[in-house]
């Protein structure tokens, strides 16, 4: 089955159903998301980095005297090296970089192979729609990952928080305590009943995607190829790619109308809880682009934000 | 006490209770908000811009709670009448609402009645327009003397209302350990039956170039199928995905990503053309 823009898909659901295609206004108890800008790091200075982003034009920043930067721990801005990615919360129109996050990765899959035994490289499966990838947990990091994933074996979940360093990602910090069940076996979502509550609370977590927009795990297999997706543990609703959500940051009312851009195949598998602002309810709910996930007010080396959603 | 004035006077208090709950149930729902734009998928917020929406749906359950207030201690033929005028305007709302938005709630209840807008919800506002004017006619105020008559037509009302009430189906469903529609799995092949049994389909059939869709998707309780049609145009299909006789939408889009014929839909206070090119 052809998958068409999404776009394409919301004009024509809203033709037939007589709704208005576009989001919906952003009402007023919500906060307007950050400016995010995100590119390769052509120079930096202490008060101003210069970079290029993925469409060939350079963007200068200045960079605020409490700005902070991430690169495998905190560094000062100037510290950069030329030629990182970076993803750049901003303020004022994308004019001043507030907080700087450089070469971050994200490194969720399900284990395939664990190699070595001072330095562990792991094979990871990410699922159909993103390739394997082979990871490093170097030996200093060996200990807080293996804290919080004590079964580094074949089938059990992975979700670290990494660098990536001349095309090798290594794992930093763990994103998440490791699910204690293999990824084959997501214990089922509680129960729910027509007429029951109608929000969709949760976990929002950031994956490696460049297309702005989520990954969401509750999507039909025959509509997406995908056999791995309709699986998740919070009891979410059927939708479609390209189907508009309205994604709310619950820790400080950040709102922002996303479409669901892929599938959220691994999403669906956690059954973790997000303890950002308070103790999320059990599961995550969509994965997001990690420049949405920063304009949404979220914190790269964190993970996960409580977050609850609407159909846009 | 004619037959007439029994009715009325056992009609009173289920259109009391009925506008309490409704008023108490909308202002829940705006001071809940259980998920990020639940306002713009009820009636009658939903025919507001987003911005009046909160507001429309407080004046709407204040209105609810004064008039229920009125016909319990205001002995004035406005405080009688009101409600009927109330009820009639609901009843067209709620009419051109299953016209314009097949896919949002009525609202009554708030969040509780999400079920698409039918002719059940409607016949409810009938049947309280309906209550409405008996009591106007009968110029009863506060609550009537229990009898075993009265107490029999108000059990008739309540029956009458939970008939044409959606939301039961709901509490039916939950006894029963249902899962909601927007949660259970649906193959798309049984999607597809339905639709070609339905009316719609046969109205577009000779129409379309293939019996294979160009696209199809789902989003919550609704199937969408594309087929390529005559002309270079496309016949969109939606189909709910709930219900022993499932409600199947169609639309005709051009080439030039206009909406020509909005099948079932049908109506002067349509948008006539709405463009869908992407």
């Amino acid at each position: 089955m052809p998958y068409r823009a999404g776009e394409r898909r919301r004009k024509l659901a809203a033709a037939v159903l007589g709704r208005d295609p576009g989001p919906a206004p952003r009402s007023q108890e919500d906060t307007a998301p950050y400016d995010v800008v995100s590119g390769e790091i052509l120079d930096v200075s202490p008060h101003l980095i210069i970079l290029e982003n993925a469409d060939g034009e350079q963007r200068r920043l200045v960079i605020a005297p409490w700005a902070t930067a991430w690169r495998g721990g905190t560094v000062a801005p100037a510290d950069l090296p030329a030629g990182a990615r970076v993803v750049i919360r901003a303020l004022r129109d994308g004019t001043v970089a507030e907080r700087i996050w450089a070469d971050i990765t994200r490194i969720t899959g399900v284990i395939r192979e664990v190699r070595g035994r001072r330095d562990l490289t792991i094979e990871l499966d990410c699922g159909p729609h993103r390739r394997e990838r082979s990871i490093v947990v170097p030996y200093r990091s060996s200990g807080r990952i293996r804290v919080r994933h004590p079964k580094l074996e074949p089938g059990y979940l992975f979700d670290a928080i990494g660098l990536l360093d001349q095309g090798t990602a290594f794992a930093h910090l763990p994103a998440t305590s490791q699910p204690p069940y293999r990824a084959t076996a997501v214990p089922p979502p509680p129960m729910a009943y027509e007429g029951g509550e109608a929000g969709i609370s949760g976990t929002a977590v950031w994956a490696d995607f460049a297309e702005e927009g989520v990954a969401y795990p509750m999507l039909e297999r025959e509509d997406t190829g995908c056999d791995d997706a309709g699986v998740s543990c919070a009891g979410l609703p059927y939708l479609a790619l390209g189907s508009l959500l309205r994604v709310r940051n619950v820790c400080d009312g950040r709102t922002d109308t996303l479409p669901i851009v892929a599938c959220g195949c691994l999403a669906g598998r956690f059954c973790d809880r997000c303890l950002e602002c308070d103790t999320s309810p059990r599961g995550r709910i969509v994965e997001l682009a990690a420049s949405s996930y920063v304009a949404l007010g979220g914190d790269l080396t964190k993970g996960c934000f409580n977050a609850r959603v609407g159909l846009g | 006490m004619t037959v007439l004035s029994t009715i009325a006077a056992a009609a009173l208090p289920i259109l009391v209770v009925t506008l309490a709950l409704g008023g108490v149930a909308k202002l829940a729902t705006v001071e809940r908000q259980a998920s990020p734009g639940t306002l713009t998928r009820l009636g009658p917020a939903v025919l507001m811009p987003e911005r009046f929406a909160k507001p429309a749906m407080i004046a709407c359950a204040l209105v609810e709670l004064v008039l229920a207030a009125g016909l319990l201690v205001v002995d004035h033929p406005a405080a009688r009448w009101l409600p009927v005028v109330f009820f009639a305007v609901a009843t067209y709302v709620l009419w051109d609402l299953r016209r314009r938005r097949p896919d949002v709630g009525c609202g009554c209840f708030g969040d509780v009645s999400d079920t698409p807008v039918g002719l059940r919800s409607i016949g409810r506002t009938v049947a309280l327009t309906a209550m409405a004017v008996l009591i106007g006619l009968e110029e009863i105020t506060g609550l009537p003397q229990v009898t075993a008559e009265t107490a029999l037509w108000a059990g008739g009302w309540v029956a009458l209302l939970l008939a044409c009430s959606p939301e039961i189906d709901q509490v039916v469903s939950r006894l029963r350990h249902r899962a909601p529609c927007e949660q259970r799995p649906m193959p798309p092949a049984r999607a597809l039956s339905r639709l070609r049994a339905s009316a719609a389909w046969h109205a577009h059939a000779g129409s379309l170039l293939t019996d294979e869709p160009s696209d199809m998707w789902r989003e919550l309780c609704w199937r969408f199928f594309v087929f390529p049609a005559r002309g270079d145009a496309e016949v969109v299909f939606a189909v709910r995905l709930d219900g022993r006789r499932p409600n199947v939408r169609a639309v005709v889009v051009g080439a030039d990503g206009q909406v020509t014929t909005a099948g079932d839909l049908g109506g002067a206070s349509l948008r006539e053309s709405t463009p869908v090119s992407a």
